[in-house]
């Protein structure tokens, strides 16, 4: 009684007693700057991974109207066939041979329908109707394949003899598979393949930083969904209970590995799946068995696997520029705590469930080689996961960078 | 700048959660002089002032969070007695601090009159200036009302440990009073 009267009067003496108070505003005042300049950073980082992902899915939806079949104006490629004997140019004027989109072309038809196409032989009664001298692919003007028994054939002038009527045997052409070279479509299908393996079947090395990291401008909430959602093994992790003290919690940039394959489903569509690895470090104070631990470590290790759809709008044989969809399953395979001598360690129900956009860029500096960069916004659902930046901060922007290597 | 007495509390929190720095400037001037000698309490003068410091960022920090829940000045306070508390284990005082054994059980009861002569100031550097694990258990248990049991939780020491620290700290106190009191006469 004693005491606690002794007590009480220390307590009506001391509560509310104001005194000077040392200045030290200009500290907080460079305190609160910084914080600021790291919220105004992290808020730019998101937006732009926004805007990315924004232009991202605007390129998929919007994509520009496609090639379904439509040759392009014949008048193209008028100067691509020599007649043989054909005097000789100077280099300057000799029109440059493309035959690439003729060849497209041709390789889009069904092969009957090459049949029906027709060409207008070349001055020289000698030379094959389909052959350029020096032995090219075969020049062929295609009608639409919409149209193929409308459309009037075009014709081809040789320009070194403008005024010579062409004899009525010579004249008129129907181009058949049989006037093809041989190997034409064996040599048709490789040149295919070489100009389009900027999407062929690929495989990716890759590793992840992101913009989520924190040194104390979050607040956090704890919740028992941080703790309830472990396995009980023990006393271990369930015993421990992140608090919200005076300590700001840190929470590191997580950091992803992995290595995925990529199938082409179109010309342009491909899909992608594969492994990751990612590993998330936080520092907080905790609750282990009503003792405070200051600045405890909690270490998540995550495995997951990631299914992308990818919309490949620019491929040359050397640049890629895509945009990608994807969703993501991770499972905590681990976590653990060291906190002053003590560790504890445990797994992790439930899955972590992810969905992510972004553009990408890839650069193949060798055929079978390339590197690729892809900056993505990525958000995590809350699937009752243990504390960690991917429950503080959902939403984050996702710097990928990794190796491709075809297969 | 708004001069301190025309913010009313509800339009300083507001102003705050907004990230106003006038408003802030006008939090601290108001209760700085406040939650300084809850900070000497815990830590003395020497150490007080980085915790001031630090427990205004986690106020400005934190204060969107405030519920209207109970007084402002409270929950201030809270958060006063949580920076200095992480203090005292970050900078491992309590391991340092001197054998609490070698204190003295109370030698008797403080007679009536004489912590009225002795002024809030004094009483608050004699707090002040017990060893660090007395004056956690005290500012604790008499001052912020945990139990025995939540003191142990939150300094890290058993129940028993926090009432034979409290029963020290009382005796160490009255007896320092006791000195002050005869010198003053």
């Amino acid at each position: 009684m004693v005491r606690d009267d002794f007590d009480q009067r220390l307590r009506d003496r001391l509560e509310g007693v104001t005194e000077p108070a040392p200045d030290v505003w200009e500290g907080i005042s460079q305190g609160l700057a910084r914080r600021r300049r790291k919220v105004v950073f992290r808020r730019f980082t998101v937006a732009a991974a926004a805007a990315a992902a924004v232009l991202a899915l605007a390129l998929l939806v919007f994509r520009g109207p496609r090639n379904d079949g439509q040759v392009e104006a014949p008048a193209r490629i008028a100067g691509t066939v020599e007649p043989a004997g054909a005097p000789v140019v100077a280099p300057a004027e000799v029109p440059v041979p493309d035959i690439a989109p003729i060849e497209e072309q041709i390789a889009a038809l069904p092969r009957q329908a090459v049949a029906a196409a027709r060409v207008t032989k070349p001055a020289a009664p000698q030379a094959p109707a389909t052959a350029g001298p020096a032995g090219e692919a075969p020049v062929a003007v295609v009608p639409p394949v919409e149209k193929p028994a409308v459309q009037e054939p075009v014709t081809q002038e040789p320009a070194a003899t403008p005024a010579e009527e062409p004899r009525a045997d010579e004249t008129k052409h129907l181009l058949t598979e049989d006037d093809l070279p041989a190997d034409y479509w064996t040599r048709e299908e490789s040149s295919r393949s070489s100009r389009s393996r900027t999407h062929t079947s690929q495989i990716s090395i890759l590793s992840n930083l992101t913009t989520a990291a924190s040194d104390g401008d979050l607040f956090y909430i704890p919740s028992a969904s941080h703790a309830s959602s472990q396995t009980g093994k023990g006393q271990a992790v369930s015993d421990i209970e992140p608090i919200s003290a005076s300590n700001a919690p840190k929470f590191y940039a997580p950091l992803t590995f992995g290595v995925q394959v990529a199938f082409p489903l179109t010309d342009r569509l491909s899909i992608a799946t594969g492994v990751n690895y990612s590993y998330l470090v936080s520092q907080f104070d905790i609750l282990y068995k009503k003792v405070l631990y200051e600045g405890a470590y909690n270490q998540l290790h995550y495995v997951g696997v990631p299914l992308a759809l990818s919309w490949h709008f620019v491929q040359t044989p050397h640049l890629g520029v895509y945009a990608s969809v994807a969703g993501a399953a991770e499972k905590c395979v681990a976590q653990r705590y060291v906190f002053g001598s003590n560790v504890a360690s445990e797994k992790v129900k439930g899955l972590q469930w992810s969905a992510k956009a972004g553009v990408g860029i890839e650069y193949w500096f060798i055929p079978h080689m390339g590197v690729y960069f892809d900056p993505s916004l990525i958000y995590f659902f809350d699937n009752r996961q243990p504390l960690s930046i991917r429950t503080q901060q959902p939403l984050q922007a996702n710097f990928e960078l990794g190796f491709r290597f075809r297969i | 700048m708004r001069e301190t007495s025309t913010y009313t509390e509800a339009e300083l929190i507001s102003s705050c959660t907004h990230g106003d720095k006038n408003a802030q400037r006008v939090l601290y001037d108001r209760y700085a002089s406040v939650m300084y000698p809850v900070c000497v309490r815990y830590l003395g003068r020497e150490d007080a002032k980085d915790v001031l410091q630090e427990g205004f960022l986690t106020v400005f920090d934190k204060i969107g969070t405030y519920k209207g829940e109970g007084s402002f000045e409270g929950w201030m306070r809270k958060i006063f007695v949580n920076a200095s508390l992480m203090h005292i284990r970050r900078t491992d005082v309590l391991r340092r601090t001197e054998d609490i054994d070698e204190v003295p059980e109370a030698g008797g009861v403080l007679e009536h009159g004489v912590l009225e002569q002795i002024s809030s100031r004094e009483i608050l550097d004699l707090v002040a200036g017990l060893p660090a694990g007395l004056r956690s258990v005290f500012n604790l248990f008499v001052m912020e009302g945990y139990s025995h049991a939540e003191v142990g939780a939150l300094l890290g020491i058993t129940e028993q440990s926090s009432r034979s620290q409290l029963s020290r700290a009382r005796s160490l106190l009255q007896e320092k009073i006791k000195e002050l009191y005869h010198g003053k006469r």
